[in-house]
């Protein structure tokens, strides 16, 4: 028993909604439905927050800020779609300012149907998100138990949902070094990403039969090019990122010299693979903010 | 009872007690509200959450003077609890809430230095009136140890009632209630994010969280002492002025910090400050009888300004000093 399904405290973010769906939230806690007998607080400050609540589409303005928002909550924590918009931009979709349904910016865990969303269904709906914050919970307190039991496998193109998801999660704290949201990793649509797998290796790290980390490696001539290493949030700082290497290079029998590139800002990145016994041979600015460093290391 | 088992007893009691007066304050208030209300254990719960959420820090020193903040409130408690100086209790309380007040600007977020910056100013609104209330007691009792202010014959409350009242508004803003929740809410009011707690997550959160409750329970033990020649009476008062807090919580509507600072002032100077003043005037009188002449003229006039349920145990009071002299 943690205590997370008894006290679900609440963020609330209106990302571009019409303020039909705002009002039904805020009527959860109103007399009628009151949602604080369920230990739920409207704190309005992420830092506090574990369920986070957006509604309405999202546009180039609340990009921003619902990143900002999710960054700035701590572990473990949900997002819960409120609305038709916040689920997928609804009569708003292909609007010229407008990127999609919230998860378009940040994972989602639970989708609230409805225009607009019924108080009843927003209960229900932070309701579903207990039960997958105490998921998460139990996910974060395995991690060390775990990290050791750790599989190291081939992917193959049928592990491209679960890959593309975990880019998308982990792309957050990289999104968040580089202060840029358009980088690859998070721009990737699943189509390309399966067609990936026709050209490229993917290996995938595997706990429990989940996917917690990929690297992706191609060949050209006698060059392996390293890159995409991800690694899920929680098993982050267990090495994992270096196995991941490691391993990807054992799938390139032929080549006798490994590349791979990270940003300058990326201090994690460029001592995970520094300790994998990568050298920088060379620069390139890209924006004033990031530089490309490029590593390279010999087989021995 | 020596005073170490009272101390432990404070030690082990108090977060529960003070965890329960949090689960009964939001119950009181959702019901107030004519809502159903958390379960009573709810802070329990939320304080056990906070403890398995990560840390987020801005700057890591700033968690460690929450340590100290929830160390000196424990400490605060048990000077208290142990019948120390009084003085010395409101030394630790305001040093408590400076440790405090530091975490807060160590974060250097905007809405945790406006938080940071009003709970000075709320300090120095309740300062002075905690300060008369320990010189109030010490004028009835003589003494500024709780320990013999505790063990007096007499009922403080009938002597100090304009210093209760003083008290009871200051309690207010310690409370961090409504109309004075200005430095941090525990309700929807968002306009400062969370104020002074806007940084600390996880673990600190927690730790200050517990630091509120042995702060509740120190603060309504010192209610107590306004009643603790009748230790039921005063046990019942000071829950009646724990559920007046939230009533005017539910009621007021939050006041600017210029009105909220200048109106303690005021309350001090007169509720506090005029009640010590008849206090003195009052005990000035049993000195003269060794000039009965002196003495002669000035009783009848005192009896006559003075109402009599305030004068009596005054009066008792200063005959005791006269027989001691």
């Amino acid at each position: 028993m943690s205590g997370f399904s008894k006290s679900p405290w609440i963020i609330h973010y209106d990302a571009s909604s019409c303020n039909g769906c705002d009002i039904e939230v805020l009527a959860c806690l109103t007399p009628i439905f009151d949602v604080e007998r369920l230990g739920v607080v409207n704190t309005g400050n992420p830092k506090h927050a574990d369920i986070f609540l957006v509604t309405g589409a999202v546009n180039e303005q609340s990009k921003d800020v619902i990143r900002n928002i999710y960054n700035e909550m701590p572990e473990p924590k949900v997002v819960v779609a409120v609305g038709t918009c916040a689920a997928s931009g609804g009569i708003f979709r292909e609007c010229y300012n407008i990127s999609g349904g919230v998860d378009s910016v940040i994972p989602v865990d639970v989708y609230v149907p409805g225009c607009a969303a019924r108080p009843e269904a927003i209960v229900d709906g932070v309701v579903q998100a207990l039960k997958v914050l105490e998921q998460k919970h139990q996910d974060m307190k395995a991690v060390p138990q775990n990290t050791d039991q750790t599989l190291y496998l081939r992917a193959e193109k049928s592990d491209a949902p679960e890959i593309l998801a975990l880019q998308k999660n982990a792309g957050q704290c990289e999104a968040e070094i580089y202060n840029d949201e358009n980088l690859p990793a998070l721009q990737q649509t699943l189509e390309e990403l399966q067609n990936d797998f026709d050209r490229a290796i993917y290996i995938k790290a595997v706990i429990n039969d989940k996917i917690i980390g990929s690297v992706r490696g191609q060949a050209h001539e006698d060059t392996a090019y390293v890159s995409g290493v991800v690694v899920h949030p929680y098993y982050q700082r267990h090495d994992i990122g270096r196995q991941l290497v490691e391993e990807i290079e054992k799938a390139f029998p032929n080549a006798k010299r490994f590349e791979a590139f990270t940003g300058r800002p990326n201090v994690r990145a460029l001592h995970l693979l520094g300790r994998a016994g990568y050298q920088e041979f060379t620069t390139e600015p890209f924006t004033p903010a990031i530089t490309w460093v490029y590593l390279q290391k010999e087989r021995q | 009872m020596s005073s170490w088992i009272r101390i432990l007893i404070y030690l082990a009691a108090a977060p529960i007690v003070g965890g329960l007066l949090a689960g009964w304050d939001r119950r009181i208030s959702a019901r107030m509200q004519s809502r159903r209300g958390p379960p009573i254990r709810q802070p329990f719960y939320d304080v056990q959450k906070l403890w398995s959420k990560q840390n987020l820090v801005v700057r890591r020193s700033q968690n460690f003077y929450i340590v100290f903040f929830l160390l000196l409130v424990i400490f605060t408690g048990a000077l208290f609890f142990g019948g120390s100086d009084l003085l010395l209790v409101i030394f630790a309380l305001t040093l408590a809430a400076i440790f405090f007040v530091l975490g807060a600007y160590k974060a250097s977020s905007p809405y945790s230095f406006i938080g940071a910056e009003r709970e000075l100013i709320q300090m120095m609104a309740y300062e002075p009136m905690i300060l008369l209330t320990a010189i109030g007691m010490y004028m009835v009792t003589k003494s500024f140890a709780v320990n013999e202010i505790a063990s007096h014959s007499t009922l403080l409350v009938l002597t100090l009632p304009g210093i209760f009242l003083g008290f009871l508004y200051t309690l207010e803003i310690k409370f961090r209630k409504s109309p004075f929740d200005l430095s941090c809410s525990h309700h929807a009011h968002q306009e400062l994010v969370r104020g002074i707690t806007t940084e600390f997550s996880g673990r600190t959160l927690a730790l200050i969280e517990i630091a509120h409750w042995y702060e509740s329970v120190f603060l309504l033990g010192w209610v107590y002492l306004f009643f603790a020649s009748m230790p039921v009476l005063g046990v019942v008062m000071s829950l009646l002025v724990f559920v007046f807090v939230i009533l005017v919580d539910n009621v007021f509507a939050r006041l600017k910090w210029q009105t909220a600072i200048r109106s303690a002032w005021v309350v001090a100077a007169v509720l506090g400050f005029g009640n010590i003043l008849v206090l003195s005037l009052l005990s000035a009188k049993p000195a003269i009888p060794a000039a009965p002449a002196a003495g002669a003229v000035t009783k009848p006039a005192a009896s006559e300004t003075v109402p009599a349920g305030a004068a009596m145990p005054g009066w008792n009071n200063a005959k005791a000093i006269a027989r001691r002299n």
